[in-house]
């Protein structure tokens, strides 16, 4: 083991796949340093995660962080703009930044030997980015754009933000990670400089470097770098608890499609919570392969569905486990609400044997590895678990749990959370003249309305 | 004297206790028979739903608890098995694949449920706009050509895809020498080459298949849109482009390098138009489709409704100065240094590196073909890469495809200097 920098402290270690060991390190300042020396290909994945998401929001200025995935790509105080962009190209590179509920991140993939340049460009736009008209106004216009087309024309997009924010009442996980559109048109550029002021300063920010690096030659760029950025002084954010739900929600409307859509969700656990590995193998017993019980029937024995995907959100507050489902030609939505049902019920009466949950493992460990195989991979679920659930370690402990499941767990947690009192439905139905819309009962529904749970990527 | 057998490449790595098999059959969509459009892809999803001794619901337990997965996709080149498993299981999904290959069940049943169950994913695309307008602009563009064949099928294509036509193509394409093998992952080579014997050992001993000729030219048609009207539009999606060249012709790296510059990174020119200067769209982008013959050069964008037609006649224009004038020295240098330095980020893990050799071999490339392109950009300069772009670029040929809805956007796009717009139903193919 090397001698660490000065000002620079080893405060963690833990092993990450077959051989190689993640260490976080801490500057004087806050900043976290995440390292995993991986010297399988002449590249590193550089990445900065911020403690700021969609959540950190407030009502009227929804949006605000995912904003600055694009903002912090423009002009700063020694780079012109679009010079990021090129300089980083330049190198063969790429970058990238995405924002979900909980954290917003910024990555680079550079050839190792441009180890210093991203350094540079991360701790330069960490506190010294322009903030002006100029930048602003464009990157509004692409996110209108953005918005149009994750969102008021796709269906999914649509389905995702009726059920976050029917689902939700106090909680910001109820407004969309991109924002409500008169939100990104009206926010002020006196409150996207207050955002930047409070949010992006080195103790709110860990970066996450894997690749072919020399570990020790890593941090004393860093210390140089950013040793000298001042701490915040942010207040915390308040912490909102969603109140219990009491009763099943269930909205529909007319869309143009082709055939009933179904997107619902049962209230669940955040990330940390001792059931959400025992939750998440419930989705992938549910749905997570041809032979799962619900796509077995749903979508080949009775053939009410052309697809049915289930999806536990890996959020750091409890969120929903969710089910979407595509409805076969001729085919309506309470018909397949009728089997999940079914097999709901089934399952919390019986419970899976062993043989199931030991399928749900299998495929499970699978879905781990293939997640952690490249360096932007690896990065990104350090980043996840470091930021979201406040300790990197946890990625490596999470196969422990998985592994420590049993077909008990299973059953309780369907029989404790897959209850219809903390479901919200979500139906969307043709609004064509095609023979299915004759009929609909239509239900104003809230709005405005939140996008998909999936993250935001800038490109 | 000894046969060639199939082509296979092996990329071990004791990364992950992870191993990734391919096996790419020569045909694909492409060689699918006229008017019978969507037969690869039903033959190859028809061989995935029971083999051997078990069914469609033995068989897809049986690979589940093995924590594993086999998926079938279908290119125009090719269908690919896309196995992976972990290592500790590997042995039998080897079984299980080698059944899929050379003992499919066909049943009757999987046969008549998936007849029913791809109109469905007909419906899909029809409530995706990106991907409605790549279907319909792949029609659109050259039609006639083969890669202009849905690999997916029509309603009246699927109506004559019979079980007999499925196995036919399933003997006739499934032989030693028509498929391409890579293996990567936690395997050493002797082991890989091992497994590929076992993938091939009950196939019949025949050489590759005739493909189809891709090579034709077709006459000058002009510039024309198609506008695929789709109600409640806020947005239309756009694909612009013609006819480009194959993959792999000494043109290819000055076209890649074409391509980069204009439309391939964030700071391609074409991005910088439509998105940074203007902010019209989210993207902007430039692909030459690399396949193993002629195939399309494509550009794409989402704008909202009311500047479609704008954005469609700027993108016009910077597409004729780039068949008339290339890039500049400035953008040259960019797009050579991007194409050179990100050559380790395509190669970086074992499964890349894979797949990479597969599709060369698929497309009848040397080995290392795709890696060696960067040392063949780094002599080309200005006048190169003008020459391959006033040789191959056609911006009077260009055929826009738009999704939108038609009445919001039909009179900005007959005004964009793009040539006539027809009008088409968006559920009509």
């Amino acid at each position: 083991m090397f001698e660490a920098p000065p000002g620079v402290i080893l405060e963690a270690e833990g092993r990450l796949g077959r051989a190689l060991v993640a260490r976080r390190w801490r500057l004087a300042n806050g900043l976290g340093v995440i390292a995993v020396v991986d010297r399988t290909a002449p590249i590193i994945s550089y990445q900065t995660w911020y403690r700021v998401g969609s959540r950190h929001e407030e009502v009227g200025r929804t949006g605000l962080a995912h904003l600055f995935e694009h903002l912090m790509f423009n002009q700063t105080e020694t780079l012109l703009p679009g010079e990021f962009d090129r300089v980083v190209e330049r190198t063969g590179g790429e970058s990238n930044a995405a924002t979900w509920v909980d954290w917003t991140h910024y990555r680079l993939s550079l050839p190792a030997a441009e180890l210093p340049l991203a350094v540079r460009l991360e701790s330069e736009r960490m506190s010294r980015l322009v903030l002006s008209p100029e930048t602003v106004e464009p990157e509004r216009d692409v996110v209108t754009n953005e918005r149009r087309e994750r969102v008021e024309d796709d269906v999914d997009g649509w389905l995702d933000e009726q059920l976050m924010a029917t689902a939700f009442d106090v909680h910001p996980y109820r407004w969309p990670t991109i924002g409500w559109m008169a939100d990104i048109r009206g926010v002020g550029l006196d409150d996207i400089r207050a955002f930047y002021r409070r949010w992006y300063a080195p103790d709110n920010a860990t970066v996450v470097v894997v690749g072919d690096v020399d570990e020790r030659r890593l941090l004393e760029l860093v210390a140089a770098a950013y040793g000298a950025l001042p701490a915040g002084t942010r207040a915390p954010a308040p912490e909102l608890t969603e109140p219990p739900q009491t009763a099943e929600r269930v909205r529909r409307a007319r869309r143009p499609i082709a055939s009933d859509r179904v997107l619902l969700g049962w209230k669940a656990v955040g990330q940390g919570h001792p059931d959400w590995a025992p939750l998440e193998l419930l989705t992938t017993l549910l749905a997570g392969s041809p032979s799962s019980r619900l796509h077995r029937r749903l979508v080949i024995e009775r053939e009410l569905a052309s697809s049915v995907d289930v999806q536990l959100t890996p959020f750091r507050d409890p969120s929903l486990l969710r089910v979407a489902i595509t409805c076969a030609r001729g085919h309506r939505a309470e018909e397949s609400l009728g089997e999940l049902d079914q097999v709901v019920a089934d399952l919390i009466a019986r419970g899976p044997d062993e043989a199931e949950v030991q399928k749900a493992k299998n495929l499970a460990e699978t879905d781990f590895w293939a997640a952690l195989v490249d360096a932007d991979g690896k990065a990104e679920a350090l980043g996840h678990h470091e930021t979201a659930l406040g300790d990197f370690r946890t990625l490596t402990e999470l196969g422990d749990r998985l592994a420590a499941v049993t077909a008990a767990d299973l059953q309780r947690v369907a029989a404790t959370y897959l209850v219809p009192r903390a479901r919200t439905v979500i139906i969307a139905e043709p609004d064509g003249s095609t023979p299915a819309d004759e009929g609909v009962d239509e239900v104003p529904l809230a709005a405005p309305v939140e996008r998909r749970a999936g993250r935001w990527r800038r490109r | 004297m000894s046969r060639p057998g199939p082509a296979v490449h092996v990329a071990p790595s004791a990364d992950a206790p992870l191993v990734w098999i391919e096996v790419a059959i020569r045909g694909g969509a492409a060689a699918d028979p006229v008017g019978v459009e969507g037969l690869h892809r039903h033959a190859g999803l028809l061989a995935r739903r029971g083999a051997g001794a078990r069914d469609r619901a033995a068989f897809d337990d049986a690979l589940d608890r093995l924590g594993a997965s086999i998926d079938v996709g279908v290119g125009r080149d090719s269908v690919t098995l896309s196995a992976v498993t972990l290592t500790r299981n590997l042995d039998p999904v080897v079984a299980m694949l080698a059944d899929v290959l050379a003992a499919p069940r066909f049943d009757l049943d999987e046969h008549e449920r998936l007849r029913r169950e791809t109109p469905q994913v007909l419906d899909e695309i029809r409530d995706d706009d990106g991907a409605l307008a790549t279907r319909w602009f792949d029609r659109e563009c050259v039609p006639g050509h083969p890669y202009a064949r849905t690999s997916l099928g029509t309603e009246a294509s699927l109506e004559r895809i019979d079980l007999d036509r499925a196995r036919e193509l399933w003997r006739r394409e499934v032989t030693t020498d028509n498929l391409v093998i890579g293996i990567a992952g936690d395997v050493d080579e002797a082991a890989a080459h091992a497994i590929a014997g076992r993938l091939t050992e009950r196939l019949p001993v025949r050489s590759a298949i005739t493909l189809p000729d891709l090579e034709l030219t077709t006459p000058a048609h002009g510039r024309r849109i198609v506008l695929v009207d789709k109600a409640e539009r806020t947005q239309a999606q756009l694909r612009l482009g013609h006819l480009g060249p194959r993959y792999g012709i000494a043109d290819t790296a000055a076209l890649l390098l074409l391509e980069t510059g204009f439309g391939g990174m964030f700071s391609s020119r074409l991005m910088q138009e439509i998105r940074v200067k203007r902010g019209w769209s989210y993207g902007a982008g430039c692909t030459l489709r690399r396949s193993r013959g002629r195939h399309w050069i494509e550009m794409w964008m989402a704008t909202a409704i009311d500047v479609a037609g704008e954005a469609v006649r700027t993108t016009l224009g910077l597409y004729a100065d780039l068949a008339e004038r290339g890039l500049t020295a400035d953008e040259l240098a960019l797009a050579r240094a991007y194409v050179v330095g990100s050559m380790p980020f395509h190669q970086a893990t074992a499964r890349q590196r894979m797949q990479l050799a597969v599709r060369d071999t698929l497309f009848g490339l040397p080995a290392g073909y795709t890696t060696g392109l960067p040392a063949q950009v780094a002599d080309l300069g200005v006048d190169d890469v003008t020459a391959a772009a006033r040789r191959w670029l056609r911006p009077d040929e260009l055929v826009t495809v738009a999704v939108a809805t038609a009445e919001l956007a039909e009179a900005g796009l007959a005004a964009a200097g793009a040539g006539p717009v027809t009008v088409v139903e968006h559920d009509a193919y």
